[in-house]
Order: structure tokens, then sequence, then C-alpha cells
């Protein structure tokens, strides 16, 4: 998914979370996953609109480790791949 | 002190907020642990007295919301639903204010009595953060107060603001309301349910609308099957459609939209950060603990280290205890004058408790090193750089430490497995626990490989046996988690919390709560098993076969003939003999009999069949066993070797391999069975449990020794 879209005049890239790289910067823009995994998210505060940084990933390459709303969080690949996410180009 | 009025206080806030600490400040040793009804999760309650209120505490489990995933999260809301407390106490970590009071804003839909109690105050001041508390009391409209269970700051303000608040008879004011679109709806989806007066007066209406609204499935099914279902559904679908079109936003969405733009604008006024450095300690430490060279090996280095610290350090502790049980068996035997009973006291009851309390020591060091990893942040990364391989087996990453301790000990591994959020990924951790070698094992891989293998190889055997438990752990881990529990299993959407140092207190008092459960809540089944089995393996008693050995002994005793050495080797060989023979004689001797048909496909006879019905009391006992069976004389197997020699002679190879395999798999002992019983919840878990480990054990057996046997 590399759809570009413009947005207040910035252009921005769409991906999912887990095509995000270590050290890239990135906007929550929607969250596609379903059940407990969206109610998770939601109850960490985490919402269209929220910047995060992706901070690693794990030794093995799965999970992924990010910073967002103040804090770091750890999702695996499958569950990162349900979150689209808005990088600037 | 009898006139004392109750107040009820419970104690909620997310995970690592320091709630525990807090709540360990507040009522010091005057507590309660057990379970809550249904669900194996620890349920900690304490008293503390102040200005002529009893107040009673409860710590409830760590939440971050109060939607109901978890068995924790479950009870978390069911208490504060369904109990009412009358004040909550919502503990902050206020190195993260935002996030925290997100679940501030789902308690203040409760419309109870809370008060925000900041948390970790003493940390956040360090790094730079300052709380105006008149303001965000005024805009959260809940009482404010920073507190720190390390400095002690704040504690007795926030009794005191108990008591204040418990005896301001004004209702609490929500400061908080949604966007107007929402609200209006909420009110006329809550008028709706308040028709229903049955809900009406069990429930907040307003609080049930708005879970209908987020799809909350409980509520859901709470509301479903009643009449007043008819009427609010329609509405409910409209206006989630109508929300959804007004927002372009789910309306779950839509809600938590609206808690955090109301957090963020309170943070916004009221707090300040100023932060000092670029980076903080726990950047750091992670930058050095779980990078893509250190993560894995600094992982076995700290699994090691538990490891060590339970079971090395463990076992000075456990041999004093067993010491001082010897000598207390002891003073009994030389006191007791009645054989039967001298038998029942010193070998049933003293070393059935000695048997109990043996564990202890593993599982007091086992739950300390577990407070250290959880307490310092390092459990949520362990879970973290293994979950990878963990997850490929349908596993978390966090069942992972509770295999590893059932190297050492099936039962901390057992109780270790609360850890685990998601039922079926403990049910499934549970299981194949038991798989994983436990250190009761290791003499009878010992026996029986030094027996069989050139001492070139036992290394390599015993390290064959270990590992082949694993994998078979692992693989039963997958099966299990594609059939009977498939489904989604416990997300990795997980907080990795910083880095703090637990304090003493808290470290104590998580052992002491595990020390309570276990010897209130375990114990005396583990004893009357470990009884039973005893008594099984003593009794019924052979007297004629005893009255002709004793006659023997007597003779023996008193001919002329024989040198003082003599008689008593000719003493001791009978007494052997006798051994063996009476525990033949016994229901677990008969047992030991009956089963040799099924056994014998897997090259075991009567003997081995015997020696692993003993291993249910104590796997260890499967070495002694054999040897009472092969009329070995008690004291002249201090070696090894004379047993080993005997099994060699009886025994070929392809049994020998067997056999491993069949200790290695079959029922760990009663003591882990029973807190396998404790820890699972439900009878069909254990009826499973021994099923499948019996099932595994002779399948595998069977083909070991029948294709060794054609090779």
């Amino acid at each position: 998914m590399t759809e570009r879209i413009t947005d207040t005049g910035q252009m921005m890239m769409l991906k999912k979370l887990s095509e995000m790289k270590k050290g890239e910067d990135g906007e929550i823009y929607n969250i596609l996953a379903k059940g407990e995994i969206r109610k998770r998210l939601i109850d960490f505060g985490i919402l269209k609109g929220c910047q995060f940084r992706v901070i690693r990933k794990a030794p093995l390459g799965d999970p992924i480790e990010i910073r967002i709303n103040n804090f770091l969080l750890s999702l695996r690949l499958e569950e990162a791949e349900l979150i689209q996410v808005r990088q600037k180009l | 002190m009898k006139d004392l009025s109750v107040i009820h206080v419970a104690l909620a806030g997310n995970p690592n907020s320091g709630k525990t600490s807090l709540f360990n400040e507040l009522v010091g040793t005057n507590r309660k642990v057990g379970n809550f009804a249904g669900v194996t999760v620890e349920r900690v309650e304490g008293t503390l007295i102040h200005k002529n209120y009893q107040i009673r505490l409860i710590d409830l489990p760590g939440t971050y919301s109060l939607s109901a995933y978890s068995p924790e999260e479950q009870v978390a809301r069911d208490y504060l639903i369904f109990e009412k407390p009358d004040i909550i106490i919502h503990v902050i970590d206020s190195t993260n204010p935002e996030r925290n009071l997100l679940f501030t804003t789902q308690l203040l839909e409760l419309e109870k009595k809370v008060i925000s109690a900041f948390n970790i105050y003493d940390e956040a001041v360090k790094s730079g953060i300052k709380v105006d508390e008149n303001k965000l009391q005024i805009l959260l409209g809940t009482p404010v107060v920073p507190v720190s269970s390390r400095t002690k700051l704040g504690i007795n303000r926030l009794v005191d603001t108990i008591i204040s608040l418990y005896e301001d008879r004004q209702p609490m004011v929500r400061k908080f309301h949604y966007h107007e679109f929402v609200e209006e709806r909420l009110l006329r989806l809550s008028e709706i349910l308040s028709q229903d007066i049955e809900l009406k007066q069990a429930y907040n209406t307003r609080w049930l609308a708005i879970k209908l609204l987020e799809h909350d499935e409980q509520v859901y099914k709470l509301i479903k099957d009643r009449a007043i279902w008819m009427k609010a559904f329609p509405l409910l679908t409209a206006m989630s459609r109508e929300i959804q079109y007004h927002f372009k936003e789910e309306p779950d969405e839509v809600i938590n939209e609206n808690r955090f733009s109301f957090v963020k604008g309170a943070v916004q006024e009221t707090i300040v950060f100023s932060r000092k450095r670029k980076y903080s300690f726990t950047d750091i430490l992670d930058f050095l603990l779980i990078n893509r060279i250190t993560g894995i090996p600094f992982f076995i280095i700290s699994m090691w280290a538990v490891f060590q610290l339970v079971f090395q350090l463990g076992e000075y502790p456990t041999r004093w205890l067993e010491i001082a049980f010897a000598w207390l068996g002891e003073m009994v035997t030389l006191n007791i004058s009645n054989d039967i009973l001298k038998s029942i006291i010193a070998d049933g009851i003293i070393s059935g408790v000695g048997g109990v309390l043996s564990f202890l020591p593993n599982i007091l060091l086992l739950f300390f090193a577990l407070a250290i990893l959880e307490g310092t942040g390092y459990m949520a990364r362990a879970a973290f750089v293994v979950d990878k391989v963990m997850h490929s087996f349908g596993l978390h990453g966090k069942s992972a430490i509770s295999l590893i301790t059932g190297l050492g000990c099936s039962i901390p591994a057992f109780m270790s497995t609360r850890t685990l959020k998601s039922q079926r990924d403990r049910i499934t951790t549970l299981l194949i626990i038991p798989f994983m070698s436990c250190g009761a094992k290791l003499p009878v891989y010992i026996l029986i490989i030094g027996a069989f293998f050139p001492v070139k190889y036992a290394g390599t055997a015993l390290f064959g046996v270990y590992m082949t438990g694993i994998i078979l752990a692992l693989l039963s881990a997958k099966l299990f988690k594609s059939t009977i529990f498939r489904g989604e299993s416990e997300p990795f959407v997980m907080e990795l919390p910083p880095y703090r140092l637990p304090s003493p207190k808290s470290l104590f008092f998580q052992m002491w709560n595990k020390a309570e459960m276990y010897l209130k809540k375990a114990a005396t089944t583990i004893l009357i098993a470990s009884l039973i089995i005893w008594l099984a393996s003593n009794f019924p008693k052979n007297i004629r076969l005893h009255q002709s050995n004793s006659y023997q002994i007597k003779q023996t005793s008193e001919n002329p003939y024989l040198l003082p050495e003599e008689k008593v080797s000719i003493i001791n060989e009978i007494e052997a003999k006798e051994s063996a023979l009476q525990l033949k004689y016994s229901v677990i001797g008969r047992i030991g009999t009956f089963i040799e048909p099924v056994i014998q496909p897997l090259g075991f006879d009567w003997r081995i069949g015997i020696s692993l019905i003993t291993g249910f009391a104590a796997k260890e006992l499967v070495v002694s066993s054999m040897a009472t069976i092969y009329s070995l004389d008690k004291s002249s197997y201090e070696s090894t070797k004379t047993l080993q020699q005997k099994l060699k002679n009886d025994y070929s190879f392809s049994t020998a391999l067997s056999l491993l395999m069949f200790v290695l798999i079959y029922v760990p002992c009663i003591a882990a069975t029973t807190i396998f019983h404790r820890e699972a919840g439900k009878t069909k878990y254990t009826v499973l449990y021994v099923g499948y480990t019996l099932l595994t054990a002779w399948t595998m057996s069977f083909l070991i020794y029948q294709i060794f046997n054609i090779l």
C-alpha cells in the first residue's frame, strides 16, 4: 500500500505499520484490527493522528517496539499489519 | 473498637503504576490473600484503622481500561461494578499522566467517588514533571493527591482524603462530557434502558449506553435477552450509523478520541513537562540489553541467573529442612515403641509434612526472582526478545519463563503461569510444563544412563533426554493451540514499562503472598495425597512373612556359631528380602503387578511397574523403589553401582531407552498434580493433563522399544 495522498499540503505516504523501518517516524491513520487487538490499542490511546517512532525490532525480527503517547509499546508484525500509518515524504 | 464504621476502598490502575507498592505501604502485613471466586486471579485485601473508621482496601489487578478481555480485567471490572466500593482510588503513574488519565475518564463514567492518586511522584518530579493539583482537581472533579510509596510522600494525606471524601455527602459531579452529538444520543439510549427497572437499579444506565456504543460484548449479552432490547436495539443501530456518518469513524473510536482529547486538554493546562535529558535511563538500558546482538544472550544469562538463584541457592534451605525433619523422625522412632504407629508418624506424617515444606524455598525464591523480573520491567522485555520462537508454537513470549522454571520443578512453574493473561495460553503452558524435565527426575536418568551407556556418551544421552522433553513440550503446545485451544491468542500489544528498582517491601510481600497461598491452599491436599501413596506402598503387611522372618532373625542372632559381623550381614539380607516382598504385597505392589500386561509392550516388567507407580509420590522414589525391589540391603547401596549392575543384567538396552522416555514424560508427582489442579481450576483440565502425559509416555516408549528391538 504505497498510494500518495495530500493532506494540508504535505505529501504523505500511506503504509502499514509493519512496513515501517527502525528509526522512522509516522502517524496513525486507521486501525483495521478488530476484536481484542483493536480494544487494546484504543485503550492505550492509540488513535488516528497519534505520532510515533519505530524504536527497534526484536533480535529475531518480530515483534517491533514503538514509542507512542510517551510510552514504549511492543506488538507483533501480524498485529502491526492491521494498522495503517502515514509517513511524511 | 467495635463501633468502627467500615469504608470499602478499591485500588485500581494501570499495571506498573506502583499500585501494589502503595497498597503495601497503606496496609503493611495486615492482609489476607485469596482468589477471586471462580478464577485463579489473586485477591489481596487489607485493612487499616484511622479516625474511628476501618478502611478495607482491595488491590485490584492492574488494567488499562474497563473493557474486559483477560480474567484479570474481568475481575477488576466486576468488582467495581457489582461490589460497589465506597471509594475508588485510581493509582496513576505520574511519569506518564496522559495514558493513565485515560483510565480515569472511564472510572468517572461509573459516577462513583474517585480519588486520583498521583503515584511515583518523586520520580516524576525528578524527570521534570510538575502537576498543578488544585487546577487538575477542579478539571477532573476528583481529589488529586500526589503520593510516593518510596518516600512515603502523601500517604497520610491519602488516608485523610479517603475519610473526608467518604463523609462528604455531596454526590460526585461529572466534569467530563462527550461531544454533544454523542452526549445527546447517550442520554436517549440511557433513558430507554432506564425503563427496565431492574436494570436501572443494578447499573448506571448511562454507563451501559456508553458500553453498548463501544460494542462491549458483555454488556450486549447482559441486555440482549431482556424485553427492553426490543426498543434499545433499533435505536442503538441507528445511533451507531449516525455517529459513524457524522464523524467518519467507528463509535468506539469516537468515544475514545473524546476521552483522549479531554485528557490531553487537562494535561496541557495542569501539567508541566521539562524534559531534562535526551535519553532516559530506560532508553539507555534498552539500547544495551535488548538490541539485536545482546538481546538473546542477555535473556539466556538472566534465565540462567534465575535458575541458579532458585535451585542452587534454594538447595541449602531445602537440605536444612530435610535434615530437621529427618531428626524429628528419628526422635519419634526412638520414643515410640509400637512399630506400626512409629512407622505411620515417622515415615508417613513427618516425611509428608517435610516433603510439602521442602518445596517452599524454591517457591519463595522463584517468586522473588519473578518479582524482580516483573518489578524492574525486564519481564516484558524477555517476552519481547523470545516471542518469535514461542509464537511459532502458538505460545506467548512470557510462557518461556514458566517453561524454563519447569526444568527445576513443575510446582513453581505452574504457579508462575499466572503472569499469562489469556486463559488459552495459560492452560496450554500448564499442560506442557510436565515435559520440561524437573530436577527430581535427574537421579533416575543418572541411574539408567549410568547402567546402560558408556561414560563417554553419558553426557550426550542426558542432553538428549532434556532436548526430547523440550521438543515434545513445544510440539504439544502447537497441537493444543491448533485443536482444543484454537482461536485468537493473546495479542502481543504490550507496554514495555520503564525500568525501575523494585522496593524491598514489595519483593517481600510478593513472596509472602505466594507462600501463604501455597501453604493454605495446596499444602493439605499434597499432604493427604502423599500420605495415601505412602499407605498404599506400605500396607497391607504380610504378617505371616514378617513373623517367619522375625523368627529367622531371632534364630540368627542367637546362633552361637556365627561371628557378630556375619550375623549383621545375614540379618540385613533377610530384612532386605522382606522389604522387597512386602512392597510387592502392598497395594502399590499389586497395582504394579496388575498393570504388567499394559507395560509389557514397552519392555517393562512388574518391578519397573511398581517403581514407576511409587514415582507418583516423588520422582526420585523410582530409584529407591528399584533398590528395594532388588532386595538391596539399605546400608549397602550407598553407591548405585550394584543396582546399575543388576539392571544391566536384567534388562535390554531398548528397555532402558524406553524407560528413560517414560520417566521423562509421564505424570509429574502428586504434589505437582495438586498444584496443576489448583492453577488450571477445572477438573477436565486435570483429567486431560493426566491422560495426555500418560498416553504420550506410553506411545513414545512403545515406539522407542519396538524400533530399537528391531534394529
